[in-house]
């Protein structure tokens, strides 16, 4: 349904986007993440013919972005960072605009208008001045002209950016479903959003592609060892040097001493699965210092967009610095 | 195009804006028309529109001012880009919104003309000729201050540009006669949209005027919707 194959955008001397090559298929939601300014707009904005590349192509359903604007930007909804509203006008109005705008052919505009409405969840609003509205109401009366005409393709640029919990959740639950039958790119910075909501995560960083897989196969690939916190009753010295001689630990932290015992962050190489776990009972047992409280703690996404982005940014000061 | 105009020409009455023009616009058409009609005593427009005409240049900014920097300054114009409609429909679409507005106020001196046929003997030919250079005029000048408003982010910027170039353009057929050499004499009394108004004040429907006219106002849309694409690539 996407395909964006070398997509370069530089801005002067400077590179925004370079060669960056991803596709995104029906029914799939496809999150890109990167650090503020690493291209993640300027992505979007080139795909929906907003501004356009230096080189490479932009395809939506076979339609070249610039050979042929009108077929692609008739089929994507866009909702850009900042949603482009006219304050001045009613909620109502406005859709009715964007709606005619875009020049959609529904059998009967009022119905789709207003299941639209009632699908992000504005119908009681409907009658308002859009300058009136609170941050919530305006990204989803945004949202709203994004979903007209029903598109294929829909582009969401940090949709939830200023709502409150109980609202993100509901936009959310509103992505997923419209991710059902169209194909969704959304964008952010928000990690807990990305693995909530999207299949495929995208993570780009100063314009270049870091790694692009399903959210399930980074977590796999990119947990750098597993974490384990540990509270043993006794000393901290002896604690920490049976734990140093466990196969498989990698690294020992030392947190804090508790009334009751020490606490310790335990990094391994390996799985942490029953075995071990038995193991670690068996060793402090043996040793008579009995373990108080274990607690896995898996590697999230955020540190492994940490850790890739990082990477990353080292890579490119080593090329620079030889380079140079 | 139309959804851009109907748009663009309802923001103009829901805000201050329109009402703004439309007050100033009646203000100071009652007063030509007491000075040129009721005091000066004559049937004739001619004075009439030669008065507005001035005026013209001093209002109109009002009405394009905002009509692209406004979008730019707030995003807006992210929509109209994004929506599947080429770039001169929304620039024709504003322009003829910008259009379409002040003709409400030229509409209201219609008022003028038929107290005039009623009280006096009103020139007719003469007057629907007035009406058309007066309209071409002003729809000159309103593309040149779509042009201007598409190049900047600032309202203020925009109106005060659009009234600079007008007053330059106003004093064209003045500078042609300071000017010694022949050839650039003529070429800027020929490029004066201002002296081309004055064959519309005789009466006369000159082709060449309304062509003048017309060309003016592809030209500058032209350049809007080049400004507007370029900006894309940059």
């Amino acid at each position: 349904m996407i395909e964006i194959s070398n997509l370069t955008k530089t801005y002067g001397a400077k590179k925004a986007l370079d060669s960056l090559s991803f596709t995104a298929d029906k029914g799939e939601i496809l999150g890109l993440l990167g650090p503020n300014g690493a291209g993640k707009s300027t992505t979007m904005n080139i795909i929906t013919g907003y501004i356009s590349c230096t080189s490479g192509i932009v395809k939506i359903d076979g339609y070249d972005v610039l050979e042929e604007p009108k077929e692609v930007k008739k089929r994507i909804g866009y909702l850009p960072e900042q949603p482009p509203l006219y304050t001045d006008m009613v909620v109502l109005d406005y859709l009715r605009f964007v709606y005619d705008l875009k020049k959609i052919k529904e059998a009967d505009k009022k119905a789709h208008i207003i299941e639209i409405m009632k699908l992000v969840g504005i119908n009681t609003v409907s009658g308002r001045k859009i300058a009136n509205l609170s941050k919530g109401y305006k990204q989803r009366v945004g949202l709203a002209a994004a979903l007209l005409g029903n598109p294929p393709v829909l582009i969401l640029d940090e949709p939830t950016v200023g709502l409150d919990p109980k609202q993100i959740i509901e936009i959310r639950s509103v992505i997923k479903r419209l991710g059902e039958d169209r194909t969704i790119i959304l964008s952010s910075h928000i990690l807990s959003e990305i693995s909530a909501v999207c299949d495929r995560v995208v993570i780009i960083n100063e314009g270049k592609i870091v790694v692009e897989d399903t959210t399930d196969n980074l977590m796999q690939k990119y947990s750098s060892g597993r974490r384990l916190m540990l509270r043993v009753a006794g000393e901290k010295e002896r604690v920490e040097e049976i734990l140093l001689n466990i196969v498989g630990i990698k690294s020992v932290t030392y947190i804090g001493s508790q009334q009751e015992g020490v606490d310790f962050e335990v990094e391994t190489d390996i799985k942490i699965e029953p075995d071990f776990n038995k193991q670690l009972f068996f060793i402090f047992a043996e040793n008579g210092m009995p373990i108080l409280m274990q607690k896995e703690e898996e590697s999230s996404l955020e540190d492994i967009f940490i850790e890739l982005t990082n990477k990353s940014d080292r890579k490119n000061e080593t090329e620079e610095m030889g380079g140079e | 195009m139309l959804a851009v105009c109907k748009r663009e020409w309802k923001s103009y009455f829901t805000s201050m804006l329109g009402y703004v023009y439309l007050t100033l616009f009646l203000i100071l058409g009652a007063l030509m028309f007491f000075l040129n009609n009721l005091q000066g005593g004559t049937a004739s427009m001619t004075g009439f529109f030669g008065g507005m005409i001035s005026w013209s240049i001093f209002i109109l900014p009002i009405l394009t001012m905002r009509l692209f920097a406004e979008e730019r300054r707030q995003k807006t114009e992210q929509l109209l880009l994004t929506a599947p409609v080429d770039i001169w429909e929304i620039v024709c679409g504003k322009f003829l919104a910008a259009v379409s507005a002040y003709a409400v106020g030229v509409a209201v001196t219609i008022v003028y003309a038929v107290l005039l046929a009623i009280n006096g003997s009103l020139p007719i030919a003469e007057t629907i000729s007035i009406y058309i250079g007066y309209l071409l005029f002003c729809a000159c000048i309103i593309s040149i201050g779509t042009f201007v408003s598409s190049v900047t982010e600032s309202q203020v910027i925009a109106a005060i540009v659009t009234y600079a170039v007008m007053l330059v353009t106003m004093f064209l057929g003045n500078l042609s006669q300071l000017v010694p050499n022949e050839i650039l004499s003529k070429a800027l009394m020929w490029i004066s949209p201002l002296d081309r108004f004055s064959d519309f004040t005789a009466g006369v429907l000159n082709a060449g005027a309304v062509i003048y006219y017309i060309s003016i106002i592809v030209i500058f849309l032209f350049l809007t919707t080049r400004v507007l694409e370029k900006r894309r690539w940059s």
